[in-house]
């Protein structure tokens, strides 16, 4: 398989055909990256092809330093940061700041949504990063401008403290769990 | 956990089950793993959360490319052509004078057959499903170390390989047998230096004998090292892309060096179930570069993008010019 930097250069050499490959290979978990953050499918929906759009745009000046899974998701952290400044000031804020959406989600979602709240935002983010995006700790620390020893001990500190969420709320609402924790066969986990 | 007891600390577990330890720690982490409960209950925890939020899915509700990024790409590739045609660019001129260059080489290179063997190559590995794991490690050495010594000065003319330092491969990783005087080292490469998608890449009757020049040595030789130290190590193929990519990113692995290139022309070597001892040739290093920036792959070039790296996971291009003559000086069959 043609690795995404080679799908890259031969887009910048004017391939549209390593675009679509690399769109084909980014468009779910970049929804997946938004929609997890911004509980707001539509607003997903806008930002991932936002990202794309940044990518097409930037396309004369990108340079192989990085790899293009660490490029796209350094695309991404931008836009979502510019969205929470948005929602912060705007009316929409005030729409969106009520209760997270439930219909339709799976108990077994919404309990662990409901434990990945409870942690600190940087430790979140930095468990969100590894676990959804499967960054390495020196992808995370270059997104996100910080040590690669503070990402192993946040995310280390925000395992630990999910750990023990989970198990509050399973001893407070044990059919939840019961749903929760199947594999999806596309994720690869710890090994 | 106190460290008294235990050798790692508990974030290293974690680093480590991450894949994210280099080698030495994580033989060390694996080791007291298969004997320590304690740190077994806790990395059972850690895969256990890592589970649990897998339930978290979010489904995509669009398929096809968005009519805004379609129309967005078409205008970039529009633009991007209306100026390649109105301005010529210094792409050109690298062009030109690299044809200049390669149609001298060309005397001597036998391109139509190493073309027609670099595809069998892939065509017959992708087939093969021969070797699905490491074998025994006694498979991988060569129990004469004389004749690795000798296998890996067959790599380049004696004038290159006799004054270059020689390595063979010990139990431990690779050993100093011969110490250099020119700055070239001489080596055989072992299967795992395939890219990790290959099915070769287990294969232990591979012996790739090669000489990198000093810029190779001190720019290429890193990874060949790395990746044999985590072979040995007994590292997953995860694990060992993990700590290949940390490598690059935290500089502990350097760029390739400008003018960094390496010789394999070698009638002794077996470089897959494929080709065998393949041509005589010579292998080019740079980080990712366009493929057209040295015509290679292009109908009638002796020049040719070897799969071996191209950001899968390692940021190295590398381009190989097949040669007309074995290291000895005898005429190379052509292919």
């Amino acid at each position: 398989m043609i690795s995404d930097e080679a799908l890259m250069l031969e887009f910048q050499g004017g391939s549209r055909a390593a675009f679509e490959e690399l769109f084909a290979r980014y468009r779910k978990p970049l929804y997946g990256f938004f929609g997890r953050r911004l509980n707001n499918p539509e607003r997903a929906e806008d930002l991932a092809q936002e990202t794309f759009l940044a990518v097409i745009r930037a396309a004369s000046r990108y340079e192989p330093r990085a790899l293009v899974r660490t490029y796209l998701y350094g695309i991404a952290l931008k836009l979502l940061a510019a969205e929470r400044r948005r929602l912060l000031t705007s009316r929409t804020f005030k729409q969106s700041a009520r209760e997270p959406q439930t219909d339709g989600t799976p108990e077994c979602v919404l309990w662990v949504r409901q434990a990945m709240e409870k942690l600190d935002a940087p430790e979140r983010e930095i468990l969100m990063l590894r676990e959804y995006e499967q960054l390495s700790y020196s992808d995370i620390a270059e997104l996100l401008r910080i040590p690669v020893n503070t990402v192993r001990s946040r995310l280390f500190r925000s395992r630990l403290a999910l750990k023990s969420h989970l198990e509050s709320e399973s001893r407070t609402n044990p059919a939840l769990r019961a749903g929760a924790g199947q594999p999806h066969p596309e994720r690869r986990g710890m090994q | 956990m106190s460290t008294n007891r235990h050798p790692i600390e508990q974030e290293e577990l974690m680093a480590y089950l991450d894949g994210e330890l280099p080698p030495h720690q994580a033989t060390e982490a694996l080791s007291h793993l298969e004997l320590c409960p304690e740190c077994q209950t806790l990395a059972a925890d850690f895969r256990g959360v890592s589970q649990e939020l897998m339930a978290w899915e979010v489904e995509s509700p669009q398929v096809g490319i968005p009519s805004e990024i379609n129309a967005a790409l078409g205008e970039h590739l529009q633009k991007r052509e209306a100026a390649k045609v109105s301005s010529p660019r210094l792409e050109n001129r690298v062009m030109t004078s690299f044809w200049v260059w390669a149609g001298a080489l060309a005397i001597v290179c036998v391109a139509v057959g190493l073309q027609l063997t670099l595809t069998s190559r892939n065509r017959n590995e992708d087939r093969s499903t021969a070797y699905p794991s490491m074998a025994s490690i006694e498979q991988y050495l060569m129990p004469d170390r004389n004749a690795e010594i000798a296998m890996a000065r067959s790599a380049a003319p004696e004038a290159i390989s006799s004054d270059a330092k020689i390595l063979v491969l010990g139990w431990r990783g690779y050993e100093t047998a011969v110490a250099g005087k020119n700055g070239f080292v001489c080596m055989v490469e072992r299967s795992w230096m395939s890219p990790f998608n290959s099915t070769q890449f287990w294969n232990p009757k591979v012996r790739g004998p090669l000489c990198f020049n000093p810029a190779a040595a001190r720019s290429i030789l890193p990874l060949t090292i790395k990746r044999t130290e985590m072979v040995l190590a007994g590292l997953s193929k995860a694990q060992m892309i993990h700590s290949v990519k940390a490598g690059f990113d935290n500089k502990e692995l350097p760029a390739p060096e400008p003018g960094a290139m390496c010789y394999m022309m070698s009638r002794a070597g077996y470089l897959n179930d494929a080709v065998g001892h393949y041509v005589p040739h010579l292998m080019f290093y740079f980080p990712l570069t366009d493929k057209a920036s040295w015509g290679a792959d292009l109908p009638d070039s002796p020049v040719t993008l070897n799969p071996q790296f191209q950001g899968g996971p390692e940021p190295i291009t590398e381009f190989v010019i097949p040669v007309g003559r074995w290291s000895d000086g005898t005429a190379a069959p052509v292919m």
